[in-house]
């Protein structure tokens, strides 16, 4: 909301420069968002005096001036001609910049020097249209800026209101909040209301047949309004708070909002049919159309103001085109009303129309308010208007809204703030606030909240007050006495920071995409239809399509980021994420939030530099990858299987990953079809390991072995296999052989194609044999690895090279 | 024959400074002791003098040849180190090329922020709590003091899913969480990922806060105060100015949010905090009744504050990024940088 430094010094007379009442109003939690300061910009446009006005000697239209500006007399060429010598007028001096970016220059006007320009209103912005240029009164002081001269000048403020601060959506209400701070008194606006001989009971009525949505109705007539343009001090107060002028009456119910924060809304009397005021709710499906133009189809929930046929107004949100102010109005009505808040709230958001009403009414509004600004709103018309006040007012108020009362304890605030304030100074603060208190036995209060604090129900909400008035500042931060609480950092959050440690230092740089997915990209992972990741939990108010389920594999994200990556040239890339991912498991209603950790890696092995390998990575640097995780952390009894991988892998480069017989994760090599999919010509290798899983299994206290003293003796056995049989096979037979002295076996060359026969093989392996008490003898290895040899060829189709 | 052995001698010596290699050595060595060389032949002379001379002038070959001898073994040691030094200079490389890579990762930096605030607040004896993404209305919201229909709602633009559920706007249902599990004292920090539906350089549908909650028996508003202090010295430095100011939120009151002197002006007034000079960092209050009412706690009995904090934010500040969407797009030049 903006309020106006101006405007509120009618209110309360503070004596503060702009930017110390913008810190005020923020430390008393009215946050200012914006400070603008209207007119700075003209400060070189100022008050000078014509003193010589002469034909331009080359032109029938333009004049020749002497201007004083209070220091020079300039010579400025000008085009109106509403003007004589001896007359104050506004004067942009040379390097004044005026709307629309036009810079006021020292210039040559038909052969004539001019240095500056006489202005308009329009050429200022003071307004749409101007007949010539500002004529100022006589007793405008030389050489003063326009806009203090005008009293134009201002700071507007642009607050940022909590949404339950509905007492300061208004003028009255800021001030009211620098009062208090302040220990100023608030005065308020003049009314004085003239009525006729008329009882407006004679010439409307209201019946409220929605008592719980509309509380209180209240209403006056004016009648032989002459309705016209506003004078140019409401206009111009209305245009600072951000409000365009339609109409006098129009910008007084605008004006009486801005000033008190209640909404009016002023009805053409001779649209009402009957002289009649119904609130009830609209009928299902019933077509309004409001003041904007749209019609709108309205619902059983939504209230409406209507007369003896027809719906005039959306309560609370917005009138109807039927009974608005036209030109030639002449009779009006002006409703003064309490809506329901939440009631105002249902329909204006089902009809997504917010407006300067709707968000008071939603916020509530002081009850006890209606007469008043009832008041202030007929004074006005009458005024700048004219009309006649009917006698009286209709106050239709059914279901009366009590009283609020809050008591309060001493030992409470200061216990809750850590303050020792004491029961006079609360008591000040909170009558300098409007409340008023009475002691009911020492050090507690019984304290009567005004109808304007709708925010204010319990103690505590007194204690907030006592704290904001008193000062955040002002109160002592202290470091808690609390007990020592045996809860530690759970497991999983260190185990999650070390994994993410171990990925950073094998060189893998962390991503983090968006939680969200899409079903068009989940249809690229070539997923059976029963899989538990193509039914995503779907948003119903997305923002944008790609972004319309909650992702269930951390997959497509990875890839789309690869992707993003290649098209700025970042060809090589290692990547991980350790995110949720979200699964909606069949017979649950409550989601899984797994977490996963996957990784990716593209184009080559090493970074491009003079003496790396070119090389592109393959299925065994995600393996070594993969490994590094088993190693580090321990997991036991691991096993690799091409078996039941996921079909977004290439089927013959991608493995499982168990321990303990618990699905690890997966890895391999993207399926050429989904890397195409996403737009990648490169392969990329992809692992996805199961947070869960690592935590149940993870095994860091597997005992810890001394080394032998004496060195390991290895033997090499180079051999001719077929092509499928896996290593794994081979080292499982070695093993067989039981040898307590074998040590470690692992293959250490492999080679296909040249001088090998089709089909087959060539596999090398290393066999470390040891002892923990001595150096094996040659020959006792020499018996060893004859018995490994002899298991081998027992087991397996092979040929010893 | 002292003559010709003195002259010898000089000439001998002489030669030996002018050898540069091993090989020129070994000839020196051939011509002057070498069994057909000039001292050997000299010394073959011996026999022919007369017995009075002959052990005179022996002893002055012998000390002529252990003489060069030990020269020449000098000039050995001296030109064999001269060669490996040569040698070594023969090997000098370019150390100007980038040697083999080792590769090294980086962590995202809503991680880097959010280990940084966890590892605070852990000193101070919170432990760290989590909760589900995908939440209900209750924890949320209701439980929060958020009524159905209440314009406090929109302050937080919600996502909906399927069975009635939403993402979560904050981390604060977590506290709910935890209190209904346990009872006081709490002591706890809740990082974790929450979504709103809006989208532009300053906001994300995805984003990352991270909770605290301290409930015991007489914590104060000046309490709050001091953790947060504490915090944001830690954080931002010891000098760093803090202040609070009142505000609003349905779940603590009082609340404040908290604001740091700008860390681009020192508090001057810059673009950043808007010629404020202060940067709002997190929002904060005492645990409102109905809160402790939701989770079966006696607001008469205990009190409690909660904060939150918005870590793309944090991070924005410390890194002096100005766009948030930087920070999901996941590009790797960016990245590397942490």
């Amino acid at each position: 909301m903006k309020v106006s430094y101006n405007w509120l010094k009618e209110y309360v007379k503070f004596d503060l420069s702009p930017n110390a009442l913008a810190n005020l109003l923020t430390m008393l939690g009215l946050e200012v968002e914006g400070i603008e300061h209207i007119g700075e910009e003209f400060d070189t446009v100022v008050v000078a005096i014509v003193e010589e006005r002469l034909q331009h000697p080359n032109a029938d239209k333009l004049s020749l001036c002497k201007v004083n500006n209070g220091r020079e007399i300039l010579s400025i060429v000008c085009g109106a001609q509403n003007f004589k010598s001896g007359d104050k007028v506004a004067l942009a001096q040379v390097g004044t910049v005026l709307p629309g970016d036009f810079k006021i220059k020292k210039s040559k006007i038909r052969g004539e020097e001019s240095c500056g320009m006489l202005c308009s209103e329009k050429e200022l912005g003071l307004t749409e249209e101007s007949d010539g240029i500002i004529v100022l009164p006589d007793n405008s002081k030389i050489g003063t800026p326009l806009f203090e001269s005008m009293g134009l000048k201002d700071t507007i403020f642009e607050l940022g209101l909590t949404p339950n601060r509905a007492d300061c959506l208004s003028v009255i209400g800021v001030a009211r909040e620098i009062g208090a701070k302040l220990g100023l008194k608030l005065e308020y606006p003049t009314i004085v209301v003239k009525e006729s001989d008329r009882d407006i009971n004679q010439i409307a009525s209201i019946k409220i047949e929605a008592p719980d949505l509309c509380p209180r109705y209240t209403a006056r007539y004016v009648s032989g309004c002459k309705i016209g343009p506003s004078p140019q001090w409401l206009v111009n107060r209305l245009n600072a708070v951000g409000y365009r002028s339609i109409n006098n009456v129009v910008d007084i119910t605008n004006y009486v909002l801005m000033e008190y924060g209640h909404p009016l809304h002023a009805f053409d009397f001779r649209m009402l049919k009957g002289g009649q005021i119904i609130v009830k709710t609209a009928a299902q499906g019933e077509k309004f159309v409001t003041l904007d133009a749209e019609e709108r189809e309205l619902t059983t929930s939504d209230l409406t103001i209507r007369d003896s046929l027809d719906a005039v107004a959306l309560a609370g949100v917005m009138g109807g085109e039927n009974s608005e102010i036209k030109q030639d109005t002449t009779d009006i009505l002006i409703e003064s009303a309490y809506f329901n808040p939440s009631a105002i709230r249902k329909t204006s958001k089902r009809l997504g129309l917010h407006t300067e009403s709707s968000h008071r009414f939603e916020r509530g509004t002081d009850i006890n308010i209606l007469t008043t600004a009832l008041d202030r709103a007929a004074f006005l018309v009458a005024e700048l208007a004219g009309g006649e006040i009917a006698k009286g007012i209709i106050d239709n108020y059914p279901s009366p809204i009590s009283d609020k009362k809050v008591d309060l304890r001493v030992d409470r605030v200061n216990s809750l703030l850590g303050t020792e304030l004491k029961a006079e100074e609360i008591a000040n603060i909170l009558k300098n606030l409007g409340f008023s208190l009475k002691e009911t036995e020492k050090d507690s209060f019984s304290v009567d909240i005004p109808s304007f604090r709708v925010d204010i129900e319990r103690e505590v909400d007194l204690i907030e007050e006592v704290a904001r008035l008193h000062g955040y500042n002002n109160i002592p931060a202290t470091m808690p006495l609390a007990r020592v609480i045996s809860d530690i950092t759970p497991p999983a959050q260190t185990l999650g920071q070390e994994l993410k440690n171990h990925f950073v230092g094998i060189g893998f740089n962390e991503v983090i995409n968006f939680s969200f997915g899409s079903c068009e990209e989940i249809k690229k992972l070539k997923l059976a239809d029963n899989d538990k990741r193509v039914a995503a939990i779907a948003l119903i108010n997305p923002i944008v399509d790609e972004h319309s389920v909650m992702r269930t594999s951390l997959l497509p994200g990875l890839l789309q980021t690869v992707s993003k990556n290649v098209n700025m040239r970042s060809e090589t890339l290692r990547l991980f994420e350790m995110r949720r991912v979200y699964h909606l498991n069949p017979g649950e209603t409550a989601p899984s939030e797994p977490l996963y950790i996957a990784g990716v890696m593209t184009g080559t092995r090493f970074s491009e530099s003079w003496n790396q390998s070119k090389e592109l990575v393959d299925f065994f640097d995600i393996k070594g990858v993969v490994e590094s995780v088993v190693n580090r952390f321990k997991l036991p009894s691991v096993s690799y299987s091409s078996e039941n991988t996921d079909p977004f892998y290439h089927p013959g480069k991608s493995a499982l990953l168990k321990s303990d017989d618990q699905i690890i994760g997966t890895f391999g090599e993207i399926h050429p079809d989904v890397q195409e999919s996403f737009g990648l010509d490169k392969p990329v290798q992809y692992f996805e390991l199961d947070f869960g899983a690592i935590m149940t299994i993870n095994n860091n206290t597997a005992p810890i072995k001394a080394p032998s003293r004496y060195p390991d003796t290895f033997r090499d056995i180079a051999m001719l296999v077929k092509k499928g049989i896996a290593a794994d096979k081979i080292l499982s037979v070695i093993n067989s052989a039981r040898i307590p002295n074998l040590t470690k076996a692992y293959v250490f060359d492999l080679y296909e194609g040249d001088k090998i026969p089709e089909g087959e093989k060539s596999i090398a392996v290393r066999v470390r044999y040891g002892s923990s008490e001595r150096t094996l003898t040659d020959e006792e290895v020499n018996k060893f690895h004859q018995k490994v040899i002899n298991s081998l060829q027992a087991q397996l189709e092979m040929v010893i090279r | 024959m002292k003559e010709q052995l003195e002259k010898m001698e000089q000439e001998a010596l002489a030669e030996l400074r002018t050898v540069a290699t091993e090989g020129e050595l070994q000839e020196l060595r051939v011509k002057y002791l070498g069994k057909k060389g000039e001292l050997t032949s000299l010394m073959k002379g011996l026999g022919s003098l007369s017995p009075e001379e002959r052990p005179v002038m022996g002893e002055i070959l012998n000390r002529v040849k252990n003489g060069l001898e030990n020269e020449f073994e000098a000039a050995l040691k001296h030109v064999k180190e001269f060669s490996k030094t040569a040698k070594l200079q023969n090997e000098k490389i370019d150390v100007t090329l980038p040697g083999r890579t080792v590769s090294t990762g980086t962590k995202h930096p809503v991680t880097l922020i959010t280990e940084e605030i966890c590892d605070i607040f852990a000193k101070l004896g919170f432990s760290v709590a989590e909760g589900p993404e995908i939440e209900e209305d209750y924890y949320n919201f209701e439980a929060l003091n958020f009524p159905k229909d209440h314009p406090a709602r929109d302050m937080q633009d919600t996502f909906f899913v399927q069975n009635n559920l939403l993402l979560r706007t904050h981390t604060s249902p977590v506290q709910v969480r935890t209190m209904l599990k346990t009872k006081p004292p709490v002591r706890i920090i809740a990082p974790g990922t929450v979504y709103r539906c809006d989208y532009d350089a300053t906001h994300s549908p995805m984003f990352h806060q991270v909770e605290g909650l301290m409930v015991d028996k007489n914590i104060t508003f000046g309490d709050l105060k001091g953790i947060l202090t504490t915090f944001t010295n830690q954080m931002f430095g010891n000098d760093i100015g803090v202040r609070l100011r009142p505000s609003f939120f349905p779940f603590t009151e009082p609340s404040a949010e908290v604001d740091i002197a700008c860390v681009i002006c020192r508090g001057k007034g810059c673009k950043v905090c808007k010629h404020s000079g202060w940067l709002e960092i997190l929002g904060a209050g005492m645990v409102d009744p109905e809160v402790f009412k939701h989770v079966h706690y006696d607001p008469e009995e205990i009190s409690g504050f909660a904060f939150g904090m918005g870590i793309e934010r944090i991070a924005m500040l410390k890194y002096g990024i100005n766009d948030m969407r930087l920070l999901f797009e996941n590009d790797i030049r960016f990245l590397k940088q942490f």
